[in-house]
């Protein structure tokens, strides 16, 4: 009889360096608990970690807890750890949906609030980040966000809105269905 | 997510660059619109374009806005009026004509082609009805544009129909003198006229292709420029050959061609009709960073016209084919760079200071796109020479396994040096001088046919 299973979300931070990965699976699978899905990045030498697991119902989430600290303990470097119950809801309405998404650049001086005023517009526009990277060009400071489109603000909307935007901000900004980037740097042609 | 780089030169690419789709542009079969009578014909015609067509403004700017990408132009092509047409008289032709421009003006497109005919291998009683009324009919309408296939390596040339369209071309610019004559920018000579050319004024749906098709013309000299400028810039021109040029030219042209292919799949499957083709042609406009003079001139001369110019462009327009067709399924029209004086401020400015003349113009058709196009000529100049002009263009097209095609404008009460302005996306040029002016009559007056070439003989 298979055992029912609970699913968790754990998050990892760490100044990075080798064996992060390892130490945290270890861990993980010493509880008989399944990694469904990770990602991972490292920015400015710091590494951080999302990762879906599933483990039998009887592991509590005290006892993750527990076994992630004992390996902070062994780590080389500090291992902070966050363990949550995933959600039911949250992982029903996850959707690979990709119909709708669209790269929205904004580029401009580097200063305090920036990410934070494009960000508020992504918000007030009900644009979802599904992704995000910045960049520097040619002395200006370039937010990249891969956002995907709410069906109920029209995308005429959002696009008069971001030029009068542009305006009260000084940003230059540019919002472009992100199929077209595919198209033009990928092999295959996105076709849908 | 894509590298930075990538996102950055794409989004450059639209915003600063130019890239734009030129021409969305519908064919409609109306072989099943001739009917018994011209009024019932007309008839056939507007009822069958308005249920194409009716949603193709709309949807071009609804999928424009979804990528954001402009879409510049909305268009259609025909079924050469002369099939449509046979039977009818000169009267007839004239009233489809004015049938076509109430259609296109009611469905909000800005030009409708396919006033055409196929004269390859002799002209019909129909044939000659049609370009009888060219004159008129392009005069007295807004929209619409003609065209006549005087040859084909298949066929060879028809001279006798050449000597008619000298007069033909005559006959247009003066009757719209008014605007510098202008109706001539709206009618072309062809050899090996492609059926499926989504650009005008040239532009018909050939016999042959599907009854509804959506055919993209995309464009991006700006692009392509800036590309070049780039690469020149990061490395150093001392470090760079031609063939590093090229490379580049190529890997540009991949990526504009894929954005005309996205569009262009959208829009027919928005509108539930078959997509045919992208033309992948560099076509110019009279915006600043919109030339294809301009590539030229960073390709290394500087003045277009100098020596080099026909190499360069050469390459160029192999570069662009190469790029273009790994990026589309289905590549065709005419596909390759455009050179029309009026529409590029570049070569119209090479034009007016002399650096560019007609027999350069010449030579570089043999080796790019289309031909002798938007060309602005003295009014002074007679049909003869203007049909002997013609037969030059025909003969490289013909030999050479290509399309060409020419589209003059003898500026009524101009001469070479004098300027004149269409407005728009037909330009402005100085008028170019025409040397040797009245010295190919006796060529022109043999009339008949130059035969089809040995390498027609393919069997």
């Amino acid at each position: 009889m298979t055992e029912i299973s609970e699913q968790y979300v754990i998050s990892i931070m760490s100044r990075d360096h080798i064996g992060i990965i390892y130490e945290v699976a270890r861990a993980i699978s010493d509880l008989n608990g399944n990694i469904a899905d990770v990602r991972q990045s490292v920015l400015s030498g710091y590494f951080t970690m999302i990762l879906l697991a599933s483990f039998p119902a009887r592991v509590t989430q005290r006892a993750i807890e527990r076994k992630l600290a004992e390996a902070d303990a062994h780590s080389e470097t500090a291992l902070e750890a966050m363990v949550r119950k995933a959600d039911e809801t949250a992982l029903a309405a996850f959707s690979n949906d990709v119909e709708n998404t669209y790269v929205l650049t904004a580029t401009g001086a580097d200063k305090v609030g920036f990410v934070a005023t494009v960000a508020a517009f992504c918000v007030k526009h009900r644009l979802n980040i599904i992704d995000l990277s910045t960049t520097i060009s040619d002395g200006a400071y370039v937010m990249i966000l891969i956002v995907e489109l709410n069906q109920s603000v029209p995308i005429n909307t959002v696009r008069s809105d971001l030029q009068q935007f542009a305006q009260e901000t000084g940003l230059r900004v540019a919002l472009q269905h992100h199929d077209i980037f595919r198209a033009v740097n990928e092999i295959n042609l996105p076709l849908r | 997510m894509p590298r930075h780089d990538e996102i950055l030169n794409t989004v450059d690419m639209i915003q600063k660059e130019n890239l734009d789709v030129r021409a969305v542009t519908m064919g409609i079969s109306l072989l099943d619109c001739h009917h018994e009578t011209v009024s019932s014909t007309c008839q056939a015609i507007r009822d069958k374009i308005r249920r194409y067509a009716a949603n193709l403004v709309s949807t071009c700017e609804a999928v424009s806005a979804e990528y954001g990408i402009p879409v510049v132009n909305k268009r259609m092509a025909v079924t050469p009026i002369a099939h449509v047409g046979a039977g009818f008289d000169v009267a007839g032709f004239v009233e489809i004509a004015h049938a076509l421009d109430d259609a296109a003006g009611e469905m909000g497109i800005d030009f409708l082609g396919g006033f055409s005919a196929d004269v390859a291998n002799g002209l019909t009683i129909g044939d000659r009805a049609l370009i009888e009324a060219i004159p008129q009919a392009l005069t007295e309408t807004k929209k619409v544009c003609g065209s006549v296939n005087v040859g084909s390596t298949r066929y060879g040339i028809n001279m006798d129909a050449i000597v008619l369209l000298g007069q033909t071309i005559k006959d247009l610019a003066e009757k719209s003198a008014e605007q510098g004559g202008f109706a001539a920018a709206k009618f072309v000579v062809f050899t090996n006229q492609p059926g499926d050319n989504p650009f005008m004024a040239g532009a018909i749906h050939g016999l042959g292709q599907h009854e509804v098709v959506i055919n993209v013309g995309v464009s991006g000299p700006g692009v392509i420029a800036r590309a070049l400028e780039r690469k020149i810039a990061r490395v150093g021109s001392e470090n760079l050959g031609l063939h590093d040029l090229a490379e580049e030219i190529k890997l540009t042209a991949f990526r504009v061609t894929r954005s005309g292919e996205l569009i262009g799949r959208q829009v027919a499957r928005a509108l539930n009709v078959p997509f045919g083709v992208v033309d992948l042609s560099l076509a110019p406009t009279p915006k600043v960073g919109d030339s294809v003079g301009e590539i030229i001139q960073i390709l290394g001369v500087d003045a277009v016209g100098a020596p080099g110019s026909t190499a360069i462009v050469a390459m160029l327009n192999d570069a662009v084919k190469k790029g273009g067709t790994f990026a589309s399924q289905s590549v065709g029209g005419l596909s390759g760079a455009f050179i029309p004086v009026c529409e590029d401020q570049v070569l119209a400015n090479a034009v007016r200071d002399g650096s560019l003349v007609l027999e350069k113009l010449e030579a570089m058709t043999s080796v790019c796109s289309v031909g002798l196009d938007m060309i602005a000529i003295p009014g002074s100049v007679d049909a003869t020479t203007i049909a002997a002009i013609i037969a030059d263009e025909m003969a490289i097209g013909m030999i050479n396994g290509k399309t060409t095609a020419v589209r003059l404008i003898p500026v009524p009460g101009k001469e070479a040096g004098d300027f004149v302005s269409f407005g728009g996306l037909f330009g402005e040029s100085a008028i170019a001088p025409v040397r040797n002016v009245g010295k190919s009559t006796r060529f022109v007056n043999f009339g008949g046919k130059i035969p089809a070439p040995i390498h027609s003989l393919r069997n």
